[in-house]
């Protein structure tokens, strides 16, 4: 066991901001705090390292109090990556690392070769040989977040904390920040907390999740069992988006008293067309989809009216007769251009009905699949190459 | 991408520091010689070196006034112009800000203050004649006072930039008494108080290059002590305190030497302005580096070079008329922050 709080507060002056933490990190945890904006992220994570102090409770590293550890002794077992930008004057990356061999350098912080080695391997372990030689202050925000991380990983800390250290990076330095602390932990057994904002990263990165909201811990466990849906919009307070642990992200919920429509999808070629809709306003009914089907999953997400049959098993007849009632109600009609097989059959019925019906029906399929599937109805399909033409067919629909 | 190994590189950037200080240092040495051989007197650099290093057959003019004027006066610059340049580098890294110089902390307003009573305060009490040394004991004592206000400030706030302004505010309020003062005063009086706050290492003796020397020199190493710390301190107090910094401590040091340095300059030769300010930059452009190790000693030099200049310039300028030093280093350093700033070339 590497930390260890027990009935910590953390807070400052006055001010708790989270109270009661019992938590414990063991040597190559990968550990996360989730928590909306403002729920004590931060507060926690400089407690921890001592630079703030706790309102109440301990915090013990390695079994020491920390208020009775000097700063160097801290400084060799624990690293920080902070949040707030740094200015470093005329440093460059390779003399950022080396600061972060003050712990071990003498009085005058005279390197030697021993702490030259540990700051090129730091570099190399970021992937940040080939910027060494630049001044900090004129790398990207990506180069500068791997800086940071190798002067804290040349500290040859057993914990480094990390507050929010995938802000402001684009989607390549993030999943590279994210595997570089993974193989931390895994290949080195440090131990790393670090607050987060992507659940999805942290879902899929991290071993435990402590989720934070209304000055206490919310949950705290394996990110799979913790992040379900109901306890993410918890959470952050979501009643317009829904994290879906399937999906292993957010989807935005639609606008159930927007105009309606009808998708007809399967096997994954509904997912787009149910957000496209979602962005523009409508209210979604789709069906029939079997349980086991991602498109299931997203139209979920997304709040669709839903008609679902049991997974791996044929559509019912009450499920199509369900699903017709709704198809009847609707003027706008979407064939998404699902897969026919055995066991869908029933839902190209949906389609061919809407099109007796005279119903719009709209369609990402090609002229001569149309054709082959609907017959001399298909000329009545309105054909559809991309997004951008079947949403703008679908709001023309509309507007007349 | 890197054009050479790493190795190669640090050995080119030591082969850099190595150039600049070398240039640094025979720049003083130019510049103090000059101040010694030139004068309302010009004295042959042959005769010089004879009276330095008392070869036979010395002028007994040129000696007395090497000895008795030049010289300490040229050493004051040197030693003068290397405790502000550190003093002004320090605050700059402790308060991480590239345009604060050594008397942002009120220590020129609180030396005022206090030789202003010294000047125009003891005519009050019938006192006429006022002795330089008592001069200087008095902008000492008032350097001294600002600074404890500091420093017992700086132990109750945790923030620098309040620190600063408590910093700034104790000037004002040092200014504002001795503006009191002059009010009350004799314009003589006034007079000689306001050419003493625009500074001058005239009339330096050897007894205050000693004090001086002996002081600076000692404040000036235990800077450099402070390079590690400072470094850290570079990414912030919050970073240096996880790589093992005493923040606490530290602070206390960087203020009692800052102000400290500063203060006995400024007891000797009235406030000198813009050293602290413009030679640190001037050090840290011509390194390329932020590195403490290296510009303290880069500051020592640059600090004790460009001040022997400006006092050279204030002696032979407008001769037989000599301006007051800070007169020249205003002109020298002002536009020299003003170019670093459009440059965007400020940094700590």
């Amino acid at each position: 066991m590497i930390l260890r709080t027990d009935k910590l507060t953390v807070g400052y002056g006055k001010k708790t901001v989270v109270a009661d933490i019992n938590v414990m990190l063991m040597k190559g945890q990968f550990v996360c705090l989730l928590g909306p904006n403002g729920s004590g992220k931060s507060t926690i994570l400089k407690t921890i390292v001592h630079i703030l102090a706790p309102l109440g409770g301990e915090v013990y590293l390695n079994d020491r109090e920390i208020s009775r550890m000097s700063n160097q002794d801290m400084a060799k077992t624990t690293a920080v990556v902070l949040t707030e930008p740094i200015s470093a004057g005329l440093l460059t990356a390779y003399d950022v690392v080396m600061l972060g061999r003050h712990p071990h350098t003498g009085f005058m912080g005279k390197p030697t070769v021993k702490d030259s080695e540990k700051v090129i391997e730091a570099l190399k372990m970021v992937n940040a040989e080939n910027i060494a030689q630049r001044y900090f202050t004129e790398l990207s925000d990506g180069e500068k977040q791997k800086t940071l991380l190798a002067r804290a990983l040349a500290q040859e800390p057993q914990l480094i904390v990390l507050d929010e250290p995938t802000s402001h990076l684009d989607a390549r330095h993030r999943i590279e920040v994210m595997l570089i602390l993974r193989q931390l932990t895994q290949e080195k057994g440090v131990t790393v907390i670090a607050s987060l904002h992507d659940i999805d990263l942290a879902m899929k990165a991290c071993d435990v999740a402590l989720l934070i909201k209304d000055e206490h811990i919310l949950a705290c466990g394996t990110p799979e069992d913790v992040l379900k849906e109901d306890l993410v919009a918890e959470l952050y307070g979501m009643d317009r988006a829904t994290f879906s642990a399937y999906l292993g992200g957010v989807e935005l919920k639609g606008n159930k008293s927007g105009k309606p429509v009808f998708v007809v999808a399967g096997a994954g070629s509904g997912a787009s067309v149910y957000r496209a809709l979602t962005k523009h306003g409508f209210s979604i009914i789709t069906g029939v989809l079997a349980e086991n089907d991602i498109d299931f999953h997203i139209a979920t997400a997304v709040g669709a009216t839903t008609v679902k049959s049991p997974a791996y098993d044929v559509i019912s007849q009450d499920t199509y007769a369900e699903a017709l009632k709704l198809l009847d109600e609707v003027a706008q009609v979407i064939d998404a251009g699902f897969p026919v097989g055995a066991m869908n059959q029933p839902n190209l019925d949906l389609i061919r009905w809407a099109l007796d019906e005279g119903k719009t029906v709209h369609t990402l399929r090609s002229q001569a699949e149309a054709e082959t599937l609907y017959g001399a109805n298909a000329a009545r399909l309105i054909l559809s190459l991309d997004f951008f033409e079947l949403m703008s067919a679908v709001r023309k629909v509309v507007k007349n | 991408m890197n054009a050479v190994s790493t190795e190669v590189f640090l050995a080119r950037r030591w082969k850099r520091f190595a150039l600049v200080l070398g240039l640094f240092a025979v720049g003083v040495c130019l510049f103090l010689v000059l101040n010694i051989i030139l004068g309302s007197v010009t004295i042959p650099l042959g005769d010089t070196v004879k009276v330095i290093f008392g070869g036979a057959g010395s002028d007994e003019a040129y000696s007395a006034i090497i000895w008795n004027i030049r010289l300490p006066r040229a050493l004051g610059a040197v030693l003068g112009g290397a405790a502000l340049a550190v003093s002004g580098l320090l605050l700059q890294v402790f308060f991480r800000n590239p345009i604060v110089g050594p008397f942002v902390l009120g220590i020129s307003s609180g030396a005022s203050f206090t030789v202003a009573l010294a000047m125009m305060g003891g005519y009050l009490l019938g006192v006429t004649v006022v002795s330089s040394l008592t001069l200087s004991l008095a902008a000492f004592i008032g350097a001294l006072l600002v600074m404890g206000v500091v420093l017992m400030v700086a132990s109750k706030v945790r923030d620098i930039i309040t620190l600063l302004v408590i910093g700034l505010m104790t000037g004002y309020v040092a200014s504002a008494l001795s503006s009191f003062l002059i009010a009350f005063a004799q314009s003589e009086n006034v007079h000689r108080f306001v050419i003493w706050t625009m500074g001058s290492f005239s009339g330096f003796r050897w007894e205050e290059v000693r004090l001086l020397a002996i002081v600076g020199i000692v404040l000036l190493l235990a800077s450099y002590l402070l390079a590690k710390p400072l470094n850290a301190f570079l990414l912030g107090e919050d970073y240096a305190r996880s790589m093992g910094v005493n923040v606490k401590r530290f602070r206390y040091t960087v203020v009692f030497l800052s102000c400290a340095l500063a203060a006995i300059v400024t007891a000797f030769a009235g406030p000198v302005a813009f050293i602290g300010m413009a030679i640190p930059h001037l050090a840290r452009l011509s390194l390329g580096t932020s590195d403490n190790r290296i510009l303290i000693p880069a500051s020592i030099l640059a600090g004790a070079m460009i001040t022997s200049l400006c006092d050279l310039l204030a002696r032979m300028l407008f001769a037989p008329v000599e301006l007051p030093v800070s007169a020249t280093t205003a002109i020298f350093g002002a536009p020299m922050v003003i170019f670093f700033l459009i440059k965007g070339k400020t940094t700590i």
